[in-house]
Parts: C-alpha cells; sequence; structure tokens
C-alpha cells in the first residue's frame, strides 16, 4: 500500500501517543514518509486521547485524513468518537477486555482482542501499550519487527539498559501482540 | 551572540514547535519572552532546552501582555528577540502588537492557531487569520506568513526575523496546532549556507554614543496631539506598505494553469487540497489550487489572473471564511462563481474537498 492511515484511539493515560511515536519513528528510520499528529482535550488525565498517523512510501499531503485503513479503539468512549473515521474499507481492532460492547459499524473487519487483560494476566499491566503496538504491526504490515525495536531502544534505551527486565517485557509484549493479531484472538 | 547549533543540511524528525525553536536559533534570536499556552508551549519548552547551548535568552512573563511588551523592550535595546503564542493568547497579545505597528518595532511573533473563541479547543484552527493580520486598533500594517508544514516552519520562521528587521512591520509566522503538535521530517539549515544574510539587530534607543554629537536623537512616537499628525504618519506607512507588498508577497500554486475549479486556502489546508486535486484530476475534473503564502500582503495580481482563468472557485477554510474576506476584496469586479468549505475549527482533509468539489456545478458539467 503506497499510504497507510491509522488512527490509534483510547484514554488519557492508555499510551497511545507513546506508541504512535515509537511507530512513525520506526518509519521514518526505515526511510518511510511519516506523519503524525496527536489530538486530545485540555484535560491533564483521562479524556479520549487519539493518534493519527500516516506511512506512506510516497510524499504525505493531506496531515488529517478522513477515514483510518486501521483504526484501533481502546475504550467505549474511543469506539464513539472514532466510529467516524471508519469505513467499509478499514480494519476495526478494539480491546474486548476494556469495551463493554463490540463497535457495530461497516467495516472491513471488527477484530477484538483482551489485550488489557493479556497484559495484566500474562505480563504487566505497565506493557498493555506495546501490545496493541504490535497489533498495529502486524495489521499493518508495513514496517518490521526489527525496525520496531530499535525504535523502542532509541525510546526507552536508559531505561533498558538500567532495568533489561524491562526491555525483555515490552519485546514479550510486542511479540503477544503480533501473535494475538495472527490468531486474531477473539473473547 | 548566538551559539549555532546547525551548521551543515541535517534532516531531522521533530514536532513543529521544536522546529520553531531551533529555527529561531538558525536566525540568530537571541531572546525570547513568552507565557505558555497550548498549542505553543513546546517552542518555549525546546527554546529553553537548547539555552545552555545557544547561550541565549529568556524570560517566562506573567501572561501575553507582558510577553508582548517584554518582547518589544528587548527589540528597542537591540536584542533580536521574540515571542509565540496562540488563541487566547494572541487576543491579549494584540495591544503589543498594535504599538509594534505604530512605532515601526520589528516584533516577530510564532502563531499556533487554536479553536476559537475563547479557550475553545487546545488542538487546531485557522481561526486567528483575521485576528493575526487585524487585530488590534490599526490598519493592519503587518506581515504575515501562513505555513503548510514542517519546511515551511523551519524556512519562514528564518525569513520572519529579516523581513521584520528589513521592514520594520510586525512579522508572523502563521502556523497552527496540528502544525505544532505534529511530527513530520524536514531539513534544516544554516541560513548563510544558502546565502541568506541574516540582518544583525541594532539598538532603537539607547544606542552608544552621545545623542547630538555621535548619533542622531531617537524619537519613536505612538501619541499624537493633533488627528492630521496621525493621519500624516499612517499615509506614509500604508503608502510604504504597498510599496514593499511587490517584493514581500508569496503564493503557491499546484496545477492551477488549466483548472476548471480552483481551490483557495491556506496553511495546512492548502496540503489537503494537493491531495484532493490529485485525486480529482485522476477522475478527469480538472482542479487546482491558490494558495497564498503571505495573507498580508496578498499577492494580489497572481490571484486575480488565477480566478479569473477558472470557472469555478472553492474556498476551503477550517475557519468560517475569514481567508475569503481577505481575498474578496482583493478580487473585487470579477464574476467567478464560487462555493465554501469552511469547517469552523475543524481540519479539513483531502477527502471532505474531494466530495464538496463533486458536488459543484463546474465539476458536473465536466462529467
Amino acid at each position: 500500500m503506497a499510504r497507510t492511515k491509522i488512527v490509534l484511539a483510547g484514554e488519557g493515560g492508555h499510551g497511545v501517543q507513546s506508541i504512535a511515536k515509537i511507530l512513525v519513528e520506526a518509519g521514518y528510520a526505515a526511510n518511510k514518509k511519516v506523519l503524525y499528529i496527536p489530538n486530545f482535550g485540555v484535560e491533564q488525565r483521562g479524556g479520549v486521547s487519539i493518534a493519527f498517523c500516516q506511512i506512506s512510501d510516497k510524499e504525505i499531503g493531506e496531515p488529517r485524513f478522513s477515514k483510518g485503513d486501521i483504526v484501533i479503539m481502546l475504550s467505549d468512549r474511543a469506539i464513539d468518537r472514532c466510529s467516524i473515521y471508519v469505513d467499509k474499507d478499514s480494519t476495526v481492532v478494539y480491546d474486548s477486555s476494556i469495551c463493554n460492547t463490540r463497535p457495530e459499524l461497516n467495516a472491513k473487519e471488527i477484530i477484538g482482542i483482551p489485550a488489557n487483560q493479556i497484559a495484566n494476566d500474562e505480563i504487566s499491566a505497565r506493557v498493555f501499550n506495546i501490545i496493541i503496538l504490535g497489533v498495529v504491526i502486524k495489521a499493518t504490515g508495513v514496517l518490521d519487527i526489527q525496525d520496531i525495536k530499535d525504535a523502542m531502544i532509541a525510546a526507552f534505551g536508559k531505561k533498558f539498559d538500567e532495568n533489561p527486565e524491562l526491555k525483555e517485557m515490552n519485546f514479550k509484549a510486542l511479540e503477544k501482540g503480533i501473535e494475538l493479531m495472527e490468531t486474531k484472538a477473539s473473547v | 551572540m548566538v551559539k549555532k547549533l546547525i551548521t551543515e543540511d541535517t534532516k531531522l524528525f521533530m514536532t513543529g514547535n521544536e522546529v520553531i525553536a531551533y529555527a529561531a536559533v538558525a536566525a540568530g534570536a537571541e531572546f525570547m519572552y513568552g507565557y505558555p499556552i497550548t498549542p505553543q508551549n513546546e517552542v518555549m519548552h525546546t527554546w529553553c532546552k537548547l539555552l545552555p547551548k545557544t547561550e541565549a535568552g529568556f524570560l517566562q512573563t506573567e501572561d501575553e501582555i507582558s510577553a508582548g511588551f517584554s518582547t518589544l523592550g528587548g527589540i528597542l535595546a537591540g536584542k533580536k528577540a521574540f515571542t509565540a503564542t496562540a488563541g487566547p493568547g494572541n487576543v491579549i497579545m494584540q495591544d503589543a502588537m498594535s504599538m509594534a505597528e505604530m512605532m515601526r518595532i520589528p516584533f516577530v511573533c510564532v502563531i499556533l492557531q487554536r479553536g476559537g473563541p475563547s479557550t475553545a479547543t487546545v488542538i487546531y484552527s485557522q481561526q486567528e487569520t483575521t485576528l493575526t493580520c487585524f487585530g488590534g486598533n490599526g490598519e493592519g500594517h503587518r506581515i504575515v506568513y501562513s505555513t503548510a508544514g514542517h519546511q515551511d516552519l523551519y524556512d519562514y520562521t528564518i525569513k520572519s526575523f529579516n523581513t521584520a528587521w528589513k521592514y520594520k512591520f510586525p512579522t508572523y509566522v502563521l502556523a497552527d496546532g496540528y502544525q505544532g503538535k505534529m511530527r513530520e521530517p524536514f531539513v534544516a539549515y544554516d541560513p548563510e549556507s544558502k546565502g541568506i544574510r541574516m540582518i544583525p539587530a541594532t539598538p532603537s534607543l539607547r544606542a552608544e554614543g552621545l545623542v547630538g554629537v555621535d548619533r542622531k536623537a531617537v524619537h519613536m512616537r505612538n501619541t499624537f496631539n493633533m488627528e492630521e499628525e496621525l493621519m500624516e504618519v499612517l499615509d506614509s506607512f500604508e503608502e510604504e506598505f504597498n510599496a514593499i507588498a511587490p517584493e514581500v508577497q508569496e503564493y503557491q500554486e499546484y496545477k492551477a494553469d488549466d483548472a476548471d475549479i480552483l481551490i483557495i486556502a491556506h496553511g495546512i489546508v492548502a496540503r489537503s487540497a494537493c491531495t484532493a486535486i490529485d485525486e480529482l484530476r485522476a477522475k478527469g475534473i480538472k482542479a487546482g489550487l491558490f494558495r497564498p503564502i503571505t495573507l498580508r500582503p496578498l499577492a494580489v495580481e497572481p490571484l486575480r489572473r488565477a480566478v479569473e482563468s477558472s470557472k469555478q472557485l472553492l474556498f476551503a477554510e477550517s475557519a468560517n471564511g475569514q481567508l475569503a474576506r481577505l481575498v474578496f476584496e482583493k478580487i473585487y469586479g470579477l464574476t467567478t462563481p464560487y462555493e465554501t468549505l469552511y469547517k469552523m475549527g475543524v481540519g479539513i482533509t483531502g477527502g471532505d474537498i474531494v466530495e464538496k468539489v463533486e458536488q459543484m456545478d463546474g465539476a458536473i458539467a465536466c462529467r
């Protein structure tokens, strides 16, 4: 695909802006054209936080786009806010362990992944967003896993050096996300 | 002297607010005055983070009224100073900006537009177009560059300092919250390496030497006793502003030459228009773009030519026709029909423009 448009939406504090940053840094390092706009309200905490990301082989014109190829929804409010970015060509991924209802949308595919629960049960609540990053990587298929790992090292290098366990945990979460998307886990 | 950070062409990937701070350093700016307001904060943060390396100065004032006047003070003392603000900050800084107009102070300000009126949103808009061009109790003797992305932010922030110091009209870089917060790559450079000579700052007041012996007395006025006295000064400003317009005005056209439908948009919306134009052309609809880069002064002759040669116009703005009002005055007498796509305080996508154009008579006639 010449241009991939990604919408990441969750609650403030979910870490969607952090993973958006890693995603575009990885794209930039891989010599792709990238553009990322964060979008949030006046709240210090909470509220719906949205990241609009584009990864492209050609120059990017419009900074904001109408419909996403991949739309990630991590809360009920995120579903409400971001349904307008979904059309019949969109792949929608929602967190089935956070959202109370499955989004009813006219989309190409709607996939429920209990990322939050898996993070809590199997790894750590702290890496919930990294599982989602893995999901995005698999869903888009425009970036190599190694590019993402390099971008994570660049972002968290110091913390990783101080605590190698943290690095292991994050990489494990990334791979878990990829695996979940491969099997399209639904609960 | 401020220390340079960028000595050779360097590709960087950062947010627009960071770009602005790096550009101000590259332009040789010595001092920033400011007061925090989203989405402008990171201009200040980045400027301050760079201070140990640049050895420049920074003062956080108690509000934007003070930030504006402190900037004027710094400039009068001979520092290449600037400020940046947004939304309500832009509103309350107008008093200082008016003084800059009246006293011909080379004031430089970067505006990151957010939703309005009042606090509204911290995100994005193009609703500070009228305010930035014509705010204050004056005649809008200001130069306003509207940017459309990170390379523009770097180029025009540098340029705004030279424009301000050359012509002594307050000069603005009009951007928006998207540009401030978004990340995209651009190339940073040392202006000198591109043959751009930065005009050095000189003190307007309290210069060295003895008045009447070493230098002339300086008389900068913003108070007048007689109506006629004021008009004489403003007439000379108006004349000068019109005289420099041809060398200051800038615009960009995209596939406008043979366009049936001419989209008129500025700033980041113009980029969405380019995406839309490619899509429309693929469908056989001849669309094109006229993007004023300087909103003050507008490039009137090229604008009139483009409007006259097209069959229909579309004004696309994240405001309720603030650019259109500037344009209408300058295309008086032309009869090209127009339609509008106004989304107040909301981003406009290529898809929005495609959808709108496809419903227009001109496009339907193409089929």
